[in-house]
């Protein structure tokens, strides 16, 4: 089966393509011209395209398509209440519902707000709980905003999700959203003098293994975890062959939960790559890496963003903000499918037949 | 009635059209009635930051803002104001 990439950029969606071999990339795009796509995502349940596509001057949206992307509409409620005194700055990420539940999609977005809509994405609500939460002064925002960027669903309860944060940390909710509680414990926060508080934590990406929905990764700002237990506990995992513990993206293989996937990154003010365009595989659950570097450039200065990657159960996939898409052929080596993209913000992938 | 012209970005937002005829008082009740009119109006009601209205080459913000009366006025434009490089 081939594969329909989505891929978000600072000016507009390109839809990738492949055959089964992955190798060679058909373009469309953009769509959405000149909007930058923080995230598109293809809704498995019914086709459409939702995209969070965000402008410098006309500010947020969301906007969705049922016609592969050759008209769009935008939702037109996705303001936050006037009396929590916030408005939306941008809109970041968004989840479709599972499979019981139709119509229902999570957006999530600046400043950290995370919305559901019941009605296919035409109109918001925003969850009070994440709006209200007792620890909100104890998310710090930064430079980029305060994101909440990952709205993961456990697939195996309907009550049980999970957000993350920048900077507020991992968030779980067993209640269908009504109350979070913080699921930040041994999670390091190493800018304050105790470097394990409660919350304030910089998740950069949050991600449940699909077929061990109790185990969660996190690529943070201070490292690379896994939790076994839902995110009651974390281990750390960037002690053994990982050139440094910062980077914004992970990939999952969803048929071996112990696979991941990571691409570290100079910390702090620099975000780029070092060493060339180094990604790193763990075969093991995190206890060792290797870098697999087959086919990719090794003078390359690159950054990826927590959203510019995606996996199948055939491939994993990530673009660069120079705008290249790279994918994995035969499981080890990389191809790159398109480059001169505008800086890639995002990628999604579903499977596509011609 | 006046003219409404929107850049192209909000024309592709609007299903292509590029103008309106309106037939209205204020800049603010032209901004309104168009299909695009969250963006070019935050969600407090506010004309957003960036986006400078001209009213047949005034700029509205000097006189009154979304109040800029449009009696006699022949066309609103809308421009997105971008910078750098």
């Amino acid at each position: 089966m081939g594969v329909l990439a989505l891929v978000g950029t600072r000016k507009g969606l390109f839809l990738l393509t492949a055959d089964d071999e992955r190798d060679s990339w058909q373009v469309e795009g953009p769509l959405l011209d000149g909007w930058g796509v923080y995230h598109a995502i293809v809704d498995e349940r019914d086709g459409t395209f939702h995209a969070a596509a965000n402008h410098l001057v006309y500010g947020p949206t969301v906007q969705r398509s049922s016609d592969g992307g050759k008209t769009w509409r935008r939702s037109h409620q996705i303001g936050l209440p006037e009396q929590s005194g916030l408005t939306v700055n941008a809109t970041w990420h968004i989840e479709p519902g599972r499979p019981a539940e139709p119509g229902t999609l999570y957006l999530g977005g600046d400043p950290a707000f995370l919305s559901r809509s019941d009605d296919g994405g035409e109109t918001w609500e925003a969850n009070r709980g994440i709006l209200e939460h007792p620890t909100r002064d104890r998310w710090p925002p930064s430079r980029g905003g305060l994101l909440l960027h990952c709205v993961q669903l456990d697939p195996s309860d309907a009550q049980r999700m999970y957000v993350a944060v920048s900077g507020g940390g991992t968030f779980r909710t067993v209640d269908g959203g009504a109350t979070w509680a913080p699921k930040n414990n041994d999670v390091e926060f190493d800018l304050v003098s105790d470097p394990y508080p409660e919350v304030g934590q910089c998740v950069h990406k949050l991600v449940l293994h699909p077929a061990r929905p109790e185990r969660l990764w996190q690529q943070n700002h201070c490292g690379v975890y896994r939790s076994d237990d839902c995110g009651d506990t974390w281990q750390r995992l960037d002690g053994n062959g990982l050139p440094g513990p910062f980077g914004f993206t992970i990939m999952l293989d969803p048929t071996d939960p112990d696979v991941a996937v990571v691409i570290p990154e100079k910390a702090y003010e620099y975000h780029y790559t070092v060493d060339g365009l180094g990604v790193y595989r763990t075969r093991d659950g995190g206890q060792t890496w290797e870098r697999m570097v087959d086919g990719l450039p090794q003078q390359a200065w690159a950054a990826v963003l927590r959203e510019a990657s995606a996996f199948d159960a055939e491939s994993m996939y990530f673009g660069t903000q120079s705008g290249s898409f790279f994918a994995l052929t035969n499981g080890d080596t990389w191809v790159e499918g398109v480059r001169h993209l505008p800086p890639i913000l995002s990628v999604e992938v579903t499977a596509w037949s011609e | 009635m006046v003219r409404v012209v929107v850049p192209s970005m909000l024309a592709a937002q609007a299903g292509g059209r590029g103008h309106f005829d309106v037939e209205v008082e204020t800049v603010g009740e032209a901004l309104h009635a168009l299909p695009v009119a969250d963006l070019v109006i935050d969600e407090r009601g506010e004309l957003r930051r960036y986006i400078n209205v001209y009213v047949d080459g005034s700029d509205a913000r000097d006189r009154g803002g979304l109040a800029c009366p449009l009696t006699g006025a022949h066309e609103v434009r809308i421009v997105a104001m971008l910078s750098g490089g």
